[in-house]
């Protein structure tokens, strides 16, 4: 297991520095900072400085020798438009987005697991299709809609809620459940899918034959079968929630790393668009490793491979 | 009895939380502003959200009032020494927030640093004409210019906070800036970026103290989410709504608007240093001609909008009402085009930036209609607005270009160096023109000044230089239980003597 995860972390840094150069390279095509940094009204000699000061000046196989070297020393930049050091903006912004990405991805297991199952387990019957509905319109409904549509009806209009902000758990309610609303209706379709695949197996049909009751051959045969699937489904929406929630910190002002990078691009600020996308790769990566621990723990066939 | 005993004390928690609530919303302020400030280290700064914070932390020695005209701040009196030496008195016995006295060592200090190529600061090419400023005594400070600067006023009150020198020296910049101390009306407390900053007030402000006690800036960047935290009564001022919600902001039965013109001019860049079509003024005229802007206010802005006769509005120094815009002739351009050799039409490139400015795609593609009309045909190409800066810096622009104009220091100056002379961000190029604006930019007679940028805004109007629009209407949605709050043209929000 040891040499396993040391050679899976070996693959992830070469996945992390294949990021970092094409996310260099596409950043600095599309656009220079210093415009956008500096007012209409700046002189040319403030321009030049400027771009001497951020390093822009040089070739880009320069300035991507430099990063690089930077980076190995744990040295990803400044920030241009704060001066803050880049990766320090964005870890501060993580709690915020860990604890919007939990929530997002609790009440998204909350909803879909069960509607998933029963839709799978009802297949055909009106508890499908009306599971299946609600699962289509929550991937169809866009999510700035949805969300400003939830602050004018839960906090305009009844005053339950507060339309936007960071705080105490009445505020991730609205944003968790805009988050939710689209990532349960795909993680309910994927569980019913896999819940189906694993229902036509022949040890289901045998375990019926023999009389085992069914709440014994859902939960025992089924469920245990299907839970390694079904955390590789909720790992991935759980990763997609953390880079899918821009829209919904935007709208509820919520202070995550979606929002912060989102302006980041908006800006050209380098540093923060490239120290986001190395930790986005190394949460993916992480994530994935220790998906796959779980599995290889609680998979005896691959135990045994 | 314990169930009883347990409900009225969760009842009279829930009510004493109410009550301290509310208790703290009557003396708390909070705007919700459109973005998050960049830094609060005024060396980072380049947009209004970014002064709107210093100017509550800090004070300038000027500041502009509503009708842009400088009022003494921490400067009680100016005198002209000489063209280039401006002597000013400071005001006696202003602390700082840590109780030190401000004299005119901090004003030397805060001015050199933000002038200093060191620094790199943002802003600096507003105070470039600033060459040295002298400590003479305890409350006096010779500025010297380059040459003649008729708005060194305006500069000085552009986002150079006094800081206390000091302190600054001794905690370094990256220190100084995580607890900044300044003259102003309101106190640092504490910022989480993209959440809020929290100010209190400064009870021994010179000025006299805010009546609200504390001041939150929450950015909010959807206008929608804005407009929400005003209607459930969780902020009191929401700059930038927008037209189409302006009606819903009137019926919210505790909040109010105050809608202003904003200062910002809106615009067609017209490439003239390309070869084509625009370089003949008759096209250029007939653009101008074609252009229905009662139409686009009244039904694009929803009356958001002011019609203007060329870049300037009252705001800027150098307006002159006199002068007329274009009125809407299809029939004048079309002969204007036939007689530049266009009778049979005309195809143009229309550049539009989505989103940067309101409504920017719509009244681009609504102007383009009305271009058909007269047998400009157009491709409308839609950017964003960081690949649209980048495109127009470069000279890229091809052929007409929808653009706002702020005019930071409400001078004709800042619409016209840039604009009009030779700079990246110019598509107009005549060299006696040039020459006009500078000679008005260091003439320090006002009169004379005003009679130069007459005769230039007369040039740039017979010229059709630019594609003339409106002026931008601004609208903040208010609290009505707020008193004593003022939008301004220049977005300043200045609320140290708002109350409820």
């Amino acid at each position: 297991m040891g040499a396993y995860i040391v050679r899976r972390l070996g693959q992830s840094l070469i996945v992390i520095l294949g990021v970092i150069c094409i996310t260099f390279a596409i950043s600095r095509v599309v656009g220079n900072p210093v415009v956008l940094l500096l007012p209409a009204e700046a002189t040319e000699e403030q321009r030049v400085a400027l771009m001497k000061d951020l390093g822009l000046d040089k070739p880009m196989y320069v300035q991507l020798g430099i990063y690089i070297s930077k980076v190995a020393r744990l040295d990803f930049g400044r920030s241009f438009r704060s001066g803050e050091p880049a990766m320090k903006l964005l870890l501060d912004r993580v709690p915020a987005s860990l604890y919007l990405c939990f929530a997002g991805t609790l009440l998204s297991v909350c909803i879909a697991l069960p509607l998933g199952i029963i839709s799978a387990i009802k297949r055909g019957t009106i508890f499908d299709r009306v599971g299946m509905t609600i699962a289509l319109l929550g991937q169809s409904i866009p999510g700035f809609w949805a969300g400003i549509m939830m602050i004018l009806l839960f906090a305009v209009k009844l005053r339950w809620l507060p339309p936007s902000g960071y705080g105490p758990p009445q505020y991730v309610i609205l944003p968790a459940v805009t988050l939710a609303f689209f990532f349960a209706a795909a993680t309910a379709r994927m569980t019913r899918s896999n819940i189906l695949d694993v229902l036509d197996m022949e040890y289901v049909r045998y375990a019926r034959l023999k009389g085992v009751p069914e709440r014994i051959v859902i939960l025992r045969h089924v469920l245990r079968n299907t839970f390694i699937g079904i955390l590789n489904i909720v790992a991935l929406q759980a990763g997609l929630l953390l880079g899918g929630a821009v829209i919904t910190e935007f709208i509820f002002s919520w202070p995550g790393i979606g929002r912060l990078s989102l302006d980041a691009i908006y800006n050209r600020d380098y540093p923060v668009v490239q120290a986001t996308v190395i930790l986005a790769a190394a949460f993916f990566v992480v994530l994935n490793l220790l998906v796959d621990i779980v599995h290889i723990a609680t998979d005896p066939r691959i135990r045994k491979q | 009895m314990k169930k009883t005993v347990i409900l009225c004390s969760a009842l009279l928690l829930v009510l004493w939380g109410a009550a301290i609530a509310s208790a703290e919303s009557q003396t708390e302020l909070v705007i919700a502003q459109t973005a998050e400030v960049n830094s609060l280290d005024p060396a980072r700064h380049n947009s209004i959200t970014d002064v709107n914070y210093t100017i509550q932390v800090f004070d300038m020695l000027y500041i502009l009032d509503e009708q842009s005209k400088p009022v003494p701040r921490l400067a009680l009196s100016h005198r002209i020494v000489n063209p280039t030496t401006w002597e000013f008195k400071l005001r006696p016995g202003v602390k700082f927030h840590d109780g030190t006295t401000m004299t005119a060592r901090d004003v030397k200090f805060s001015i050199d640093r933000m002038t200093d190529p060191q620094t790199k600061a943002l802003f600096a090419s507003f105070w470039g004409p600033i060459k040295e400023v002298k400590a003479v005594d305890n409350l006096t400070v010779q500025i010297v210019t380059k040459s003649p600067d008729p708005i060194l006023l305006k500069r000085l009150s552009l986002d150079l906070a006094i800081m206390p020198a000091d302190l600054f020296q001794k905690e370094g910049a990256e220190k100084f800036f995580q607890h900044p101390v300044g003259t102003g009306p309101f106190k640092f407390v504490s910022w989480t970026r993209n959440d809020r900053m929290v100010l209190d007030a400064n009870e021994a402000y010179w000025d006299g103290p805010p009546k609200m006690k504390r001041l939150v800036i929450r950015p909010i960047p959807e206008a929608a989410t804005r407009l929400a935290e005003l209607q459930t009564g969780n902020a009191d001022i929401a700059p930038a709504i927008p037209p189409f919600l302006v009606e819903q902001l009137k019926a919210a039965p505790n909040a109010t608007v105050q809608s202003v013109p904003g200062g910002r001019v809106m615009f067609l860049y017209l490439n003239t240093l390309a070869k084509g079509p625009l370089q003949d003024k008759r096209v250029r005229q007939a653009l101008n001609y074609a252009i229905n802007r009662k139409a686009i206010i009244d039904n694009v802005l929803k009356g958001s909008g002011i019609e203007v006769a060329d870049c300037l509005t009252p705001y800027h120094f150098g307006y002159d009402p006199s002068l007329k815009p274009y009125p809407y002739d299809p029939a004048q351009a079309k002969k204007l085009l036939a007689e530049a050799g266009y009778g049979k039409g005309l195809k143009l490139v229309f550049n539009s930036p989505n989103g940067r400015f309101i409504l920017d795609k719509e009244i681009s593609e609504a102007i383009a209609g009305m271009f058909r009309e007269v047998g400009i045909q157009t491709e409308m190409k839609v950017h964003e607005w960081g690949s649209y800066v980048q495109m127009m810096n470069a000279w890229k622009l091809e052929d007409i270009g929808y653009i706002g104009w702020g005019n930071t220091l409400s001078d004709a100056d800042g619409t016209f160096t840039p604009l009009f002379t030779p700079t990246p961000f110019s598509y107009y190029n005549n060299p006696a023109l040039t020459e006009k604006i500078a000679k008005a930019r260091t003439t320090m007679d006002e009169k004379a000044r005003l009679g130069l940028y007459r005769e230039i805004q007369k040039e740039l109007i017979g010229e059709a230089a630019v594609g003339f629009l409106y002026e931008q209407v601004d609208h903040y949605g208010i609290s009505r239980s707020l008193k004593g709050f003022h939008a301004r043209g220049d977005e300043w929000l200045i609320v140290y003597k708002a109350s409820r």
